[in-house]
């Protein structure tokens, strides 16, 4: 045999080693949990894709995410024919909402999160790279945003511009970005330090080259993470918000919306307790997948990503 | 083991309480029989009867004070003396017979809360500090436009521009009697003064440091700030009831019987006001005995119907209100304003003088389904309304015509307005509610429903914003269409017609609607001091309301009210701020 | 020690003046009548505005009524609140004891709870008591809370007539009222029991169990998930694993070794936790009818009333720096390596 073909034939009989990606996934597919989060989100994507499929809105109408109404009776009513999920009162369809509602959930969740991502990443990136007056100056603004209450803030700010979806979206993101910012300066000070990155910078690489070929990637890892965590709790922020009548208009194909609405009923009238059960539970259990889904889907991603716990399978 | 360890003293603690005495009432035994409780939500402002404005404040200064006339048992209509001894009349000699001049003989005998007795130096003083204090957006007013011809006690510039002389004259005090002085006469004078003219001790005030009465002091006195008056959280009136605390960090009014009231005392020891803002817990808690009656709306009453324990007493008549009634833009502001869409007549916005023609505003009325705003806002419990004077009140006329939802009319009318290019070119504009009332919301809806069926190119939005922006955007006239209402400020049709149809009244203002024939109407009808004259006045007045439709006014609702079964003596009067505590006892 | 204390405090007012100019600068986007519409409330008044806008001053220029604003509070006036009807500083010191009672009593519960059943899961991982647990702690955090809220009371209130809404009933609170009641702490159950009332400290308690138990279920799930997360991580370690090869055994492993130091970032959590339960409140004390501090600080911004939440904003800013100051010496505490300053 040539010695060409030898060292192929012991390449060939070396341990298979997998890349990264393939150990994620390995991983992945290992642990039912993430498997059941992954399923309910993609379960919730298909819904929000299909919204036009499984519930069609009325022919003309200028906003689809305005509910239909088969007429104005002040009174919930169970579900029954034409409306499987009951209705609230105005009469407005709650498997409508529910459809629609995962796509406003998921505009308002990825608008909200993709917006505090950014800023985070813009200020604590600046401020864990450049340190010194940079950096404090940085922090303390970060500290003067977390200083507040989180809720409060954005009701306040709500409050001023005025209720709609928009307007919470934009509250929900200068609440949340000064989390990212802090987290990423974390993540940044202490990859700067690492080894490949002062080769680079010994090899003469410019500092934002730097940034994002070798402290971005590696210290993105947390942020994926909050992030996916993140878009669970900013859908129930959102629901908080148009309980104290500051989110989406009534009527507007919005889980906390529709929730909000039951808020009278839920004790039940006369003798039975929970006659208006559907007002809650249907909007109640779309709420609640939809977190457990982007919760268990963050936990895997912590679990499987998280440098610190690779090599221990 | 640590777990166990910690894990016990969150159930001690919820052994503990359970432990405590539930107070929970078996069977049917009356909780607490000698105390009243009333659960509303919001809060008071002020206990000053010449500050306050809202309907919480006087409903605790309605029982804890007293005016020197009263209304007739359940009338709005009838008067009955109060601390005075007698309704000024023309008959009986206390009204002089050019109508300006009102003598009130004041009652002997009746003492303060702190023990001092009532005199007619205390009726006059009360008097003349409430025409002196007229606070921004206060009731002042309400008093000073008949007594002193003033709506305002104050310059441009905003010093005090009321002499001590003219008060001195207006109301004076000849031996047992104040004597009122108006400038104009005015037929609904007495309803103003059984609402309004409460007593409080001169002395008593002049102590805790109010004004002393003298000329020298009126500017200090003129526009104060609310904490700072003697009377924002202390009180001491003539009325069946002393005010014992107000717990701001409870959340609570107590009030206390008063043992030496100059009538019998009420069988009532003790009426606890408290608030709670989430509706579904008001609920439960009159369900469970713990409150005597609650704030309830129509909308959540099936919620308590059926239940052995609580008694609803329905069918009762309002009266007092316009509300709520939606209003029209003679001349919006649309520069940079989204609910005018493009600002001009094509089709995706609307002019800023669309409501001028009243052809568009004939459309829109004819366009609303009153009967299912009645069934479905109101569960059938109201009355369709016949313009701005409501149902019960002097003035209104059962006859009168009133829109009714006709599409055909409605078609009719919106193909005649511009000439035809309303309905050849469509319009885009908002309609406007405040955000969080149902009612309105739905009304918004059932307006836009309707109109956007007559023809597609009718496009209409609705929203609800915050009162912030509902103020501001009513004061810059920015608003289209808008919803809103109006509780009287006294039972006399003059408050209506002035403030919705009066260029100087509160809703034209913001409309800039103007129409000198009605000013004119409208200012002769309130001095009118022929009876009969006057309501055919008030008649003509609803007739021209109907033809120029500058607003259109929906309902009158009917009231309800609901207490606990052990709760009796409750009587109505719909000009009641609240409840009147002195004739209900529990048993 | 002292000198990292007293540096950390000097923060204080640099984060309070950060937070309230970052508070009067939102109000900017407002006109002058809109900040009138917390005095104009009645369609009545409406043609009062100006003259509203005159006595409150409130067309002059932000940054001039900043300046005089933070010039009052130097001076120890923090203004009047409109919506609580009395000055800012009184609301504070009406409400707060409310909350705070409340949060003391929820932070036991959420912090045993979250740590119990996060340690747990981290041990049993990816078996059925931690499925469970997850489950659990996020199925709390899903639901909005006055959903919560709302079904306790039915359910607790409603049809067992157990635990009653409000703060205290009415016999306890007219006592409490009363001049033979001294309130030392304004907390009612501390008073109570110096007031040696023992039947008002239950009363008290009473009231405070379904508040208590929203907080817990919406709260502790956050705990739990950090909990378990920090576990998870030391357990890994190898001070851990030489522990297990040393035969000892495993709760003395979890107890001895590895708790105490997955215990900082929950120490930090818990801090916030505390903090962040203060704000956390609005929906649970507007639910419950229980007066505190959320209930006033949310009103107030609802209803835009400018020096309360400028107040509020400050008395926030206070907890926050110290929340994180008692962190950081608990740091020090529970790790020696930790070094202050």
């Amino acid at each position: 045999m040539s010695v060409l073909a030898e060292r192929k034939l012991a390449q060939q009989e070396l341990p298979v080693t997998l890349s990264t990606w393939q150990i994620a996934v390995l991983r992945f597919r290992r642990n039912p949990l993430s498997m059941m989060g992954l399923v309910i989100i993609v379960g919730f994507v298909l819904i929000a894709l299909l919204a036009p499929v499984l519930a069609p809105p009325a022919p003309n109408v200028r906003d689809p995410f305005m509910m239909p109404h088969a007429g104005y009776s002040p009174d919930p009513q169970p579900p029954r024919a034409g409306h499987p999920f009951g209705t609230t009162e105005q009469a407005f369809d709650i498997y409508y909402g529910f459809v629609w509602g995962a796509r406003t959930a998921f505009r308002v969740g990825l608008i909200v999160v993709v917006t505090s991502v950014v800023i985070g990443i813009l200020v604590g990136g600046v401020a864990g790279y450049y340190r010194g007056r940079v950096d404090e100056i940085l922090m303390r603004i970060v500290d003067i945003f977390l200083a507040f209450p989180g809720l409060i803030l954005a009701v306040v700010i709500v409050a001023i511009l005025g209720p709609g979806l928009d307007n919470v979206m934009i509250a929900l993101a200068l609440v949340g970005w000064p989390g990212y910012a802090r987290l990423l300066r974390g993540e940044i000070l202490s990859v700067r330090e690492r080894d490949y990155v002062e080769a680079a910078r010994a090899m003469g690489a410019s500092d934002p080259k730097i940034i994002i070929r070798h402290v971005l990637p590696n210290s993105i890892y947390p942020i994926l993470v909050v992030s996916s965590l993140d878009m669970g709790s900013i859908v129930v922020a959102a629901a908080a918000l148009s309980f104290l009548g500051l989110g989406a208009p009534v009527g507007y194909a919005d889980w906390g919306q529709i929730i909000s609405l039951s808020r009278n009923w839920i004790i039940g009238s006369g003798g039975n307790a929970f006659i208006f059960w559907y007002t809650v539970v249907f909007p109640g259990i779309a709420l609640v997948l939809f977190t457990l889904g982007w919760n268990l889907l963050g936990d895997a991603f912590r679990d499987i990503l998280d440098p610190r716990l690779r090599g221990s399978t | 083991m640590i777990k166990t360890r910690w894990f016990m003293l969150p159930v001690l603690v919820v052994v503990l309480a359970l432990l405590a005495p539930t107070g929970i009432a078996t069977g049917q035994a009356v909780k607490n029989p000698d105390t009243y409780v009333a659960v509303s939500f919001g809060d008071w402002d002020t206990f000053d009867y010449a500050w306050a404005y809202d309907t919480s404040s006087f409903e605790v200064i309605f029982n804890v004070y007293e005016p020197l006339i009263f209304f007739d048992g359940g009338r709005m209509d009838r008067f009955a003396p109060m601390l005075a001894t007698a309704v000024p009349s023309v008959q009986n000699g206390l009204l002089s017979p050019d109508g300006k001049t009102y003598t009130f003989p004041i009652r002997q005998g009746v003492k303060f809360h702190d023990g001092s007795p009532l005199t007619a130096e205390d009726a006059a003083y009360s008097l003349q500090r409430f025409l002196l204090t007229d606070r921004d957006g206060g009731p002042s007013s309400l008093l000073s436009e008949w007594i002193l011809g003033i709506t305002s006690t104050r310059d441009d510039k905003g010093n005090l521009a009321l002499k001590f002389g003219d008060l001195q004259r207006a109301v004076q005090v000849k031996g047992n009697n104040v004597v009122v002085t108006l400038k104009e006469p005015f037929g609904g004078f007495l309803s103003i003064m059984a609402q309004w003219s409460y007593v409080v001790s001169k002395k008593w005030a002049i102590k805790n440091g109010d004004w002393p009465g003298t000329a020298a002091t009126m500017a200090k006195y003129n526009n104060p700030k609310k904490e700072s008056t003697a009377f924002f959280e202390k009180a001491n009136g003539t009325g069946p009831f002393k005010l014992e605390t107000w717990d701001r960090a409870g959340r609570q009014v107590i009030l206390v019987r008063n043992d030496n009231y100059w009538r019998a005392p009420t069988r009532l020891k003790r009426v606890v006001i408290r608030s709670v803002e989430e509706v579904a817990t008001r609920i439960l808690m009159l369900k469970a005995g713990d409150a005597d009656s609650i704030a309830l709306t129509r909308r959540e009453l099936p919620q308590i119907e059926g239940d052995p324990n609580i008694k609803i007493i329905d069918d009762i008549p309002t009266g007092t209100s316009t509300n709520p009634a939606w209003f029209f833009t003679f001349d919006i502001d649309c520069r940079g304003n989204p609910d005018c869409g493009s600002g001009r007549l094509d089709g995706n916005g609307i002019p800023p003088n669309f409501f001028s023609d009243v052809n568009v505003r004939r459309g829109f009325a004819y366009s609303f389904d009153f009967n299912t705003f009645l069934q479905d806002g109101y569960r059938g419990k109201a009355t369709l309304a016949k313009g701005m004077i409501p149902l019960g009140m002097f003035g209104y006329n059962p006859k009168q015509e009133y829109f009714t939802f006709d599409r055909a009319r409605a078609t009719a009318a919106f193909r005649e307005a511009f000439g035809g290019q309303v309905w050849e070119r469509g319009f885009k504009l908002t309609v406007l509610y405040n955000a969080g009332n149902v009612v309105r919301e739905l009304g918004s809806r059932i307006l836009k429903d309707t109109i956007e069926s007559l023809n597609p190119k009718f496009k209409v939005d609705i929203r609800g914003v915050t009162w912030s922006t509902y103020l501001a955007a009513m004061d810059a006239s920015r608003l289209p269409v808008f919803w809103i209402g109006w509780l009287a400020d006294y039972p006399d049709p003059h408050n209506f017609a002035f403030h919705f149809f009066h260029s100087d009244g509160t809703f034209p203002h913001s409309q800039k609607f103007k129409n000198a024939e009605v000013d004119a109407l409208v200012s002769i009808a309130a001095r009118e001091p022929d009876v009969k004259k006057r309501q055919q006045l008030y008649f003509q007045i609803n007739q021209k309301y109907f033809e120029l439709v500058p607003s259109v006014a929906t309902v009158n609702a009917i009231g309800f009210r609901n207490q606990r079964t052990w709760v009796h003596g409750w009587y109505y009067n719909p000009i009641y701020p609240g409840t009147y505590w002195y004739t209900v006892f529990k048993g | 020690m002292t000198v990292f204390i007293a540096r950390r405090l000097l923060l204080l007012p640099l984060v309070g003046i950060g937070v309230t100019i970052l508070i009067f600068g939102l109000l900017q986007l407002l006109s002058p009548v809109q900040r009138a519409s917390l005095y104009v409330t009645d369609p009545r008044q409406l043609l009062a505005v100006d003259q509203v806008i005159r006595t409150h001053g409130l067309d002059k220029p932000l940054y001039i009524q900043y300046v005089q604003w933070l010039w009052n509070v130097v001076r120890g006036d923090l203004g009047w609140s409109e919506t609580a009807k009395m000055t800012v500083a009184r609301a504070i010191r009406t409400f707060f004891p409310a909350t705070l009672e409340l949060t003391l009593y929820a932070f036991l519960p959420i912090v045993v709870l979250g740590i119990w059943l996060g340690t747990i899961s981290a041990v049993h991982r990816d078996r059925i008591i931690d499925h469970f647990s997850r489950l659990f702690a996020i199925g709390g955090q899903s639901m909005p809370t006055f959903v919560w809220g709302l079904l306790l009371l039915m359910v607790f209130y409603g049809a067992w007539r157990l635990f009653p809404p409000g703060r205290l009933s009415l016999d306890a609170s007219l006592y409490v009222l009363s001049p033979q009641f001294r309130a030392y702490t304004h907390l009612l159950t501390v008073d109570a029991l110096l007031n040696r009332q023992f039947w008002i400290f239950l009363d008290a308690l009473r009231h405070l169990v379904l508040p208590v138990v929203t907080l817990s279920l919406v709260s502790a799930a956050t705990l739990v998930r950090v909990t378990r997360s920090s576990m998870l991580e030391t357990l890994r370690q190898d001070y851990v694993r030489t522990a297990r090869a040393k035969g000892l055994e495993e709760p003395r492993v979890i107890n001895k070794h590895a708790r105490k130091n997955a215990m900082i970032p929950v120490v930090t959590l818990s801090t916030l936790l505390f903090v962040g339960l203060l704000n956390g409140v609005l929906i649970t004390e507007t639910i419950f009818g229980y007066p505190g501090i959320g209930r006033w600080g949310g009103n107030a911004a609802l209803q835009l009333d400018a020096a309360a939440v400028a107040g509020f904003a400050l008395l926030n800013a206070g907890l926050l720096v110290i929340g994180n100051l008692t962190a950081d010496v608990l740091y020090a505490w529970i790790d020696p390596r930790i070094r202050l300053g």
